[in-house]
């Protein structure tokens, strides 16, 4: 009977393989894992009663269940039994206990796992989970990248404790992004690139050439990205350029600064000093650097639009940072003498700064060129910008599986590190790529990915964003405004959540800080309030009148209702005890960072004259909480009761002395 | 010993009233008890009475008709398990092909058996009619059965479509994406015959939802009725293949 043999054997085999699934179940990693982690834990436990509920534990799958955020399932916690288990602190490899953050070990109830590691949290299997299996999904954001996840419901720039994130964010803006890719909430974007209409009256086409081959060889803080052109496309658009008609009223101005003679160059480097133009530009390196480097500066640009540049910088470019300085005539004939003394680049040919005689066709070339490479998107002429890149809204869900990476065989297929590859050789990845480079640093470049990966497709729910509260912004209109609009006061403060950070003092509360008389002499003459800093506020040249406006205005617009104006209405006399607050003063050891008399630290600001620069109401709400008005204040929260700190205050208010400097310098009223 | 035991055994269980309430006959070897109960039972009776023994010959069928039959009861039973896991609708379809895998104890085992036994029945019953073919077993008196034949062939086929969108992943989308469009190409009914397929004009959740409609209702429905004609029609035209038999009064009883 070989049949019935046959089927005697096929049937024992089936049956073989039938048993296989379940054995395959009864032997899935993660049962071995919990034995392994019961084991431990009863190891580590400091009672006798813990180690028995470690043994007691069952094996099974656990899982965050999110129906409120996309439904997520996350199972992680399968494997990684420790992450919220104060017992595994230091245990080895899956079991150790989740790194302290601002919502761990709190909130993983709230927010599961992958919504800030990626993965896939319906896998129970290493592999899958990790989305290193092929097919398995989007792995997991690689740990440098990781902030990212505070960026999907944190919509704000800054987002405090995700250094990262924010970094890459403002980097963003910084490099105009926004002008060629739509991004939500950036929609209003405009580039502060100048418009071409006067770069035929500023340059030559020799500068304007280097220029375009690389700009940044030329100024190390050119915002202005790399367009890797070839040479013919640099000749066509220099003719385009030189072909744009610029307004009278400018051709005007360069024309009678032309006729002008230089001035003292020593009395130049001077006021140049005096000025703190480093304060926003470099020289050589040193300086803020949110503004060009100086040091060749004078081989770039010609001697005429230097003088009216200075004079007017925000006829040329509207949306220039730039202020105005109240220079005198002579004054500025020095500065730019010293300019074109000391900035000039000695080893530049002659005809750097010569005028380019325009071929129309060459020109007309240039002019479609211009349009073509998505010049328009920062250098609007004629105010039409147009993003030529794609939107960038949804780029942090994009699969890799639909990424080009063109003939690139060295970068993982991960979005990561498409990204990566994509902001350090935009071009590299496919043909006809039109994106140029920008010359990220490895920092940068990491904070960049880090932001656009928050970009995700599955808005997160309302519930889950978080949106800080809008602070008033007002700048006034009028004579204020305009006084406003000439310094470009938002080039370097913040009032509200407008303007840029390079001051450490925001105006939003400027009428409630400071005194008025104060606020006046600063403003005509301003001078150093803490030593350590290296970003100064540069003298204006205010006059008298304007200074005593704006701080009319502070006093009227500026100020925070949170501070009283007298702290010490309705306290008890013993209260104002200027004393005892000295005996404060010193049993905190206030001078470790500031000078009283003439000994003290230089880290914050000089204390000698703190009655006379500051409001009570405001000292008194300072000693109160340093930290209320920006995060990143040393001075320490010593916890002082209401009566100490009123005390303290006291003291501080009778401190008076005008300082050294302002004693001997010459005051302002040109 | 041993087995006079059994035999006394099975004798007391055969004299049950029990035992004698379902097995209504017994088992003396005669043709007319043999008919009787293949004809009183509702299981059987669209089996043949007689199979004569050089019909089940291997070299006859290859047992290719048995198979694909085997092969539908086994996706009929994996099936079922399967739907007790499975939501036909667009952000949970593909997450519970991951529950089947992840979680679901043997999951992977029950779709993969379903996977295989569909390949199998359509192989099966291509080669079962490439069998029928050649064999000119589709001659009088089973022309109708060929009919009936080519109808569950295309049954089978747009089972194995209809399952091909379920798991809503890649493949699948494309796959149908792809597929509809073509019945797109159709003339006249193309365009209308695609509307009414998905639902809509695009792969979408109406299209996953007509698609488990048909896969799970409609179209087993229709094969289960298509199946007990075939399977009876056997009977009728006197086994797989071969001539007719004899009219039975011809015959002689040996």
């Amino acid at each position: 009977m070989p049949l019935r043999r046959l089927f005697a054997i096929t049937s024992i085999l089936f049956f073989a393989v039938l048993a296989i699934s379940p054995l395959k179940n009864a032997l899935r990693p993660y049962r071995a894992i919990q034995r392994e982690y019961a084991k431990l834990g009863a190891a580590r436990a400091k009672s006798q009663k813990l180690a028995q509920a470690y043994q007691a534990r069952p094996v099974s799958i656990q899982q965050i269940w999110l129906p409120g955020l996309q439904n997520r399932v996350d199972r992680c916690t399968t494997c990684h039994l420790g992450v919220q288990d104060e017992t595994m602190a230091g245990a080895p490899g899956v079991f150790r206990l989740h790194s302290r953050s601002f919502h761990t070990p709190k909130d993983f109830d709230r927010f599961g796992c992958t919504s800030c590691h990626g993965g896939q949290g319906l896998a129970t299997l290493e592999e899958d989970a990790h989305g290193h299996a092929e097919n398995a999904g989007t792995p997991m954001t690689p740990l440098p990248f990781i902030e990212s996840g505070c960026g999907r419901c944190h919509q704000a720039e800054q987002v405090a404790g995700a250094a990262i994130l924010s970094r890459g964010r403002k980097l963003m803006e910084k490099a105009g992004c926004f002008a060629c890719h739509l991004v939500k909430g950036h929609e209003g974007f405009r580039s502060e690139a100048p418009p071409l209409e006067s770069v035929a009256l500023k340059t030559g086409g020799e500068a304007l050439k280097r220029w375009l081959k690389d700009p940044k060889g030329l100024d190390t803080n050119a915002s202005m990205p790399n367009f890797h052109l070839a040479d013919a496309d640099i000749e066509a658009l220099t003719h385009f350029i030189f072909n744009t008609v610029p307004s009278r009223t400018l051709s005007e101005k360069i024309r009678t600064a032309g006729e002008e003679k230089l001035g003292d160059p020593i009395n130049g480097k001077k006021i140049f000093a005096e000025a703190r133009c480093i304060s926003c530009h470099t020289v050589e390196g040193k300086g803020n650097g949110t503004a060009p480097e100086l040091s060749k500066v004078a081989s770039r640009n010609t001697q005429p639009w230097l003088l009216a540049f200075l004079r007017d910088p925000q006829a040329f470019n509207p949306r220039t940072r730039m202020p105005r300085f109240g220079f005198s005539e002579a004054d500025t004939r020095d500065v730019v003498a010293y300019m074109v003394t000391e900035f000039k680049d000695f080893e530049a040919p002659k005809e750097m700064l010569d005028p380019v005689h325009v071929n129309q066709s060459l020109a007309e070339k240039g002019q479609k060129l211009f349009r073509q490479l998505g010049c328009t998107a920062c250098h609007a002429v004629g105010g039409a910008a147009d993003r030529i890149g794609p939107e960038l809204n949804r780029i942090g869900d994009k699969r890799a599986a639909s990424l080009d990476f063109g003939k690139r065989t060295d970068v993982k297929h991960t979005l990561p590190a498409w990204l990566q590859a994509k902001l350090e050789d935009p071009r590299s990845l496919g043909a006809g790529l039109k994106m140029p480079s920008y010359g990220f640093t490895p920092e940068d470049n990491r904070a960049m990915v880090t932001a656009l990966l928050a970009l995700g497709a599955d808005p997160v729910p309302d519930r889950y964003q978080h949106q800080p509260a809008q602070r008033a912004s007002l700048v006034p209109g009028g004579g204020v405004g305009a006084l406003f609009d000439r310094y470009r006061c938002l080039s370097c403060h913040q009032i509200g959540d407008r303007g840029a950070d390079i001051s450490t003092a925001p105006l939003t509360a400027e009428g409630s800080k400071v005194q008025k008389d104060w606020v006046i002499d600063y403003l005509v003459l301003s001078y150093t309030i803490r030593p350590i800093l290296t970003d100064r506020m540069p003298v204006f040249r205010m006059t008298k009148e304007e200074a005593t406006t704006l701080a009319q205005a502070f006093e009227t617009f500026y100020l925070d209702p949170s501070i009283p104006e007298d702290p010490f209405a309705g306290q008890p006399a013993t209260s104002r005890d200027p004393v005892e607050g000295k005996h404060i003063f010193d049993t905190l050891g206030c001078k470790a960072c500031h000078i009283q008399g003439d000994k003290g630290g230089y880290f914050g600001p000089p204390l000698n004259e703190a009655g006379r620069r500051l409001k009570p109401g405001w000292t008194y709400k300072w000693l109160k909480g340093p930290q209320q008005w920006r995060a990143d204040v040393r001075c320490p929260n010593y916890g002082l009761t209401d009566a100490d700190a009123l005390k303290l205050t006291s003291f501080l208010q009778t401190l008076v002395q005008k300082p050294a400097a302002l004693k001997t310098a010459k005051g302002g009223g040109r | 010993m041993s087995t006079f035991q059994l035999a006394t055994l099975s004798t007391w269980i055969r004299s049950s009233a029990v035992w004698r309430s379902i097995v209504r006959h017994g088992v003396a070897d005669t043709n007319r008890n043999r008919s009787l109960i293949i004809f009183e039972n509702l299981f059987l009776h669209v089996h043949p009475v007689k199979v004569r023994e050089k019909t089940l010959k291997f070299s006859h069928t290859y047992w290719l008709g048995g198979i694909t039959m085997v092969a539908s009861f086994v996706l009929f039973a994996t099936g079922i398990l399967l739907m007790f896991y499975y939501h036909p609708s667009v952000p949970q379809a593909y997450q519970d092909m991951k529950e089947l895998k992840f979680v679901v104890d043997n999951g992977v085992f029950y779709r993969n058996m379903h996977r295989w036994a569909a390949h199998l029945m359509v192989l099966g019953a291509m080669l079962h009619m490439l069998r029928v073919f050649y064999h000119r077993a589709y001659r009088p008196p089973r022309q109708f059965n060929w009919v009936v034949g080519v109808i569950l062939l295309l049954i089978t086929l747009l089972l194995s479509y209809t399952g091909y969108l379920l798991p809503w992943d890649q493949l699948a989308f494309w796959g149908v994406s792809v597929g509809t469009n073509m019945a797109k190409e159709a003339p006249l009914i193309g365009k209308p015959l695609r509307f009414l397929l998905l639902g809509g004009n695009i792969v979408s959740e109406n299209a996953l939802l007509r698609f488990y409609v048909l896969h799970c209702v409609v179209l087993p429905v229709v094969l289960i009725l298509f199946l007990s004609v075939h399977i009876w029609r056997i009977r009728k035209d006197g086994g797989v293949q071969g001539p007719p038999e004899k009219d039975a009064s011809e015959e002689v009883e040996p």
